[in-house]
Parts: structure tokens; C-alpha cells; sequence
């Protein structure tokens, strides 16, 4: 079978919603599962995935044409390294409004680079016109809502809750606190933390899971 | 034999994007195959030719021998279709030249599909070019040509302005050229190729390039509506080709 090189898209139109820390989670998962992701930056204004992952995070930009290239250029390469984009919402429409433009998903498609797009739910105008678009744009099967608890406290909006839905559960206040520090590693966590019936390590292994779970449907999806 | 197509694109000022609408045109007509050659007047070294070197040929309009060279050669067979890129400047004297020779009595007795492609850029001086133009314009198809070439407006935001140059040519046709992106055309300047090799990653001599991504979409998406707007013109029923063809796969 030919091999595919993910590219997960983590975004919102929002700040705030949680991005950063799904794009740790899901840069950690990848490196511990194939031992190697690129994660891509484009945040200006909020908790940089620079500061927590420097190792395998490079920053991008997506303001100007060159930067656009220096991004995309990369994302297009199958090289069998996934990549992981925590795309800031200042960033969100020129990112997609380009995507669009250069025809990204389709010429993706031709040389087996699968963008996936995870977009964070929250109830507010902003999400449902992001989300609308990107229906527009992006195939049902490569576009995910995630359901953070901690943002949106109830119901998805319904438009949101049709596809293909990764819920990331609410950590209490102190625990979050405690993974927010730039030096804390969720994989580092698993493999110290002796006892597994802590809160912190299931949630952890559920969200591992929960990814898992996602990269086998869609390689199953393709194959 | 298919009546002989001549389209001038050209204008009196220069910078306006002249070239550049031209190898639109080479690539849309060799995309839909439609068998073309071309004449570059900015002689002696022409842009056109460094684009498109098998089809054109650079030429001095204003010489009678070069004049031949073009207007002769119309009814000897294949290809039917003949685009001269007329240069800065020169637009006004061609035109002068064709009526001169009997050339634009041929294309209102209908023998010829004569069309002009006026490139306008943006100031009133190249707006003025359009009555002069006009007084040329029997018997020929003519299009106005907004080249986006940066920000401009073409004084839609001023009616009046715009009716009395705009409106001053019954039967003249609009079109719209979007502007492309800086460094896209620029990449594209550097690589010397029609806009379709670039897009195809394909080097002088059809070898595999390795032009940017971004870039390739980007004059990929400028091309597809420059085309769109070539469609809605029926450029290809002017030339006699029917309907646009399964471009697609280019």
C-alpha cells in the first residue's frame, strides 16, 4: 500500500478554545507512536506550541506570500513524517482562503499528503461561519470537531456534532494548571507516573486513544 | 479552410500588461488547441519569444517587409489563428498600418475575424487611448481590457468618468484580467516557461521542475479565471473552434 503522510490541521477562528494544547497532545502521541513529527506554529497571540515542544515545533506564518511558501511547500512533501499545524485564529481565514486558492486538499490528494482538519468547537457566531467554510472546503470524512469540554460546557452546536467528533474531556483547575506548565510532558507523565488510576494519566490515555482511534479510521477510510 | 483570425493586443502605454495577456491567450488557444502563431513587435529582442519560442516570431511593424511577413501569410493554410503583441506605443500606428494596407476593409467585409485587445492601465492618459482606438474599430471585435496589474479601480467609483471613456464604443466588449500574485509572476518571469508549464512544474524543455507549490496555485487559480473570462467572451467561436475543450487535464 502507498504510503500517506497525515497532516492535522488544529484550528478555530476563536483564541483561546484549547488549539495549543490538542497540538501538544497530538505532537506527543505522534512521537511517541512513530517517533517523529514536525509541528508548525502559526500563533503570534496566544500559548505558543514553540514554547512546550521546541524540539520538533518550528514557527511559520501564513501573513505574506513567502511564508506561505516556506509552510506549504513543506505540508505538500510526502515524506512519511506527520505533520501537526497549531494554526492561530488570527490566522484561520488567510490560511484557508489560501488553501482554497492554491488548491491544497486536491493537489494533497495527488501526491498522498492527507490533510486532516481538526477543528475546536466553541458555540459562538465566529465557530459556526469557521466551521460552515470549512464544509465547504474540506471532505466530510477529513474534517473533526473537537468537543472540548472545558470550552464548550453542554451540546455541540448541532451544525458540529453530524461528522466525525473527538471529545476532549474538562481537567479540574489544578490539574490543569499543572499540564499548562511549559516544562510538563504528557508522554514524560505516562511513562513516570507509576500509578494509572490517576485522573491526570487516564485522561491522558484516553485522549492517545481517542487518536489512535482517529488515525486508524482514516487510514482505513484510504486503504 | 477556416477564415484566418487576427487578434492585436496591444496599447499605447506601455507596462500595462500587454505580454502578459498575450501568453494568456497563446496558452488558452493551445489548451483548446486551437493551432496559433505569434509576432512580437518589441523588436529587436522580444518577451513573448522568451515565453513562447516555438510559435512566435519577433517582427517590425513598422517595416514593409515585416508588415508581409504577417498579412500575407494569413490565408496559407495552418494555423488560422495569428496573435500580434503590439508594442508600447505602437498601437495607434499599427492600426493606421492595417487600415493603410486594406487590411481593415478586409476584416469589415468579413474575409478576416479581426480583434483587438485594448490593455488599459490605470490613468486617464491610457483611457484616453480609447477614442483614438475607436476610430479603427469597424469591422473588428473590440475588447476592453482592465488589467488588475496592482490595486486600481479603473474609476468605477467616479460613474461619469468611467460612462464617458467605458461607453464611448458601442459593441466594445469588457474584460477583466485579476491581478496575480507578486512573486508568482515573478517565479514564472524567472523560469521563462508559459504560464501552463509552470503550472504543470515543467521546465523550457518539458522537464520536471520544481517550482513552489504555493506559487504553482496561485497562477494556476489566476489562469483558471482569465480563462473564465475568456470563455464568457467565446473567444473560441470567434476563432471558429466551437466550444472550449476538455482543458481539464492540462
Amino acid at each position: 500500500m502507498r504510503t500517506t503522510t497525515p497532516v492535522y490541521i488544529i484550528c478555530s477562528p476563536r483564541p483561546l478554545v484549547g488549539k495549543t494544547l490538542i497540538a501538544r497532545l497530538l505532537s506527543e502521541f505522534l512521537l511517541l507512536k512513530n517517533g517523529n513529527v514536525v509541528a508548525f506554529d502559526i500563533n503570534l497571540k496566544e500559548p505558543s506550541l514553540l514554547d512546550y515542544l521546541p524540539r520538533v515545533t518550528e514557527t511559520a506564518e501564513v501573513d505574506d506570500t513567502f511564508g506561505k511558501m516556506q509552510l506549504m511547500d513543506r505540508l505538500i512533501v510526502n515524506d512519511a513524517v506527520a505533520k501537526v499545524i497549531d494554526l492561530g485564529f488570527h490566522a484561520f481565514d488567510e490560511f484557508f482562503r489560501m488553501s482554497e486558492e492554491i488548491g491544497f486538499v486536491k493537489e494533497a490528494a495527488r501526491r498522498g499528503v492527507s490533510p486532516v482538519v481538526l477543528f475546536v468547537a466553541d458555540t459562538d457566531r465566529a465557530s459556526a461561519r469557521g466551521y460552515a467554510m470549512l464544509q465547504q472546503q474540506i471532505p466530510t470524512t477529513t474534517l473533526v470537531t473537537i468537543d472540548n469540554e472545558h470550552v464548550v460546557r453542554g451540546e455541540l452546536p448541532p451544525a458540529m456534532a453530524h461528522g466525525r467528533v473527538v471529545r476532549i474531556a474538562a481537567l479540574p483547575v489544578f490539574l490543569k494548571t499543572y499540564i499548562d506548565r511549559l516544562t510538563f510532558s504528557f508522554t514524560t507523565y505516562l511513562r513516570n507516573e507509576k500509578d494509572s488510576s490517576t485522573e491526570l494519566h487516564q485522561w491522558i490515555r484516553k485522549n492517545y486513544f481517542g487518536f489512535r482511534e482517529l488515525e486508524l479510521s482514516l487510514i482505513l477510510q484510504r486503504s | 479552410m477556416a477564415k484566418p483570425v487576427v487578434i492585436v493586443v496591444g496599447a499605447d502605454k506601455g507596462g500595462v500588461g500587454k505580454t502578459t495577456v498575450s501568453r494568456t491567450l497563446l496558452d488558452y488557444f493551445s489548451a483548446n488547441n486551437v493551432p496559433t502563431r505569434a509576432f512580437d513587435t518589441e523588436s529587436p529582442r522580444g518577451t513573448l519569444k522568451r515565453f513562447h519560442p516555438d510559435l512566435t516570431e519577433i517582427v517590425d511593424m513598422t517595416t514593409t517587409s515585416d508588415q508581409m511577413k504577417i498579412f500575407d501569410t494569413l490565408n496559407s493554410g495552418t494555423p488560422s489563428v495569428t496573435v500580434i503583441d503590439v508594442r508600447a506605443g505602437l498601437l495607434s500606428p499599427s492600426l493606421a498600418s492595417l487600415r493603410d494596407i486594406g487590411f481593415l476593409d478586409a476584416a469589415k467585409s468579413g474575409q478576416i475575424t479581426f480583434a483587438v485587445f485594448h490593455i488599459l492601465g490605470p490613468s486617464i492618459a491610457s483611457l484616453d487611448e480609447i477614442a483614438e482606438t475607436a476610430n479603427f474599430m469597424q469591422g473588428a471585435k473590440y475588447f476592453l481590457v482592465k488589467n488588475f496589474i496592482n490595486n486600481t479601480s479603473f474609476f468605477e467609483w467616479d460613474q461619469s468618468t468611467y460612462n464617458s471613456y467605458f461607453h464611448r464604443i458601442k459593441d466594445a466588449t469588457e474584460l477583466t484580467i485579476p491581478k496575480l500574485n507578486e512573486m508568482a509572476y515573478e517565479q514564472v518571469e524567472v523560469a521563462s516557461v508559459p504560464f501552463l508549464k509552470f503550472v504543470a512544474n515543467k521546465g523550457t524543455h518539458d522537464e520536471a521542475a520544481n517550482y513552489s507549490f504555493v506559487l504553482r496555485g496561485y497562477v494556476r487559480h489566476w489562469l483558471a479565471n482569465v480563462w473564465s473570462e475568456f470563455d464568457r467572451i467565446k473567444l473560441t467561436d470567434l476563432v471558429g473552434s466551437g466550444k472550449p475543450g476538455a482543458r481539464g487535464e492540462k
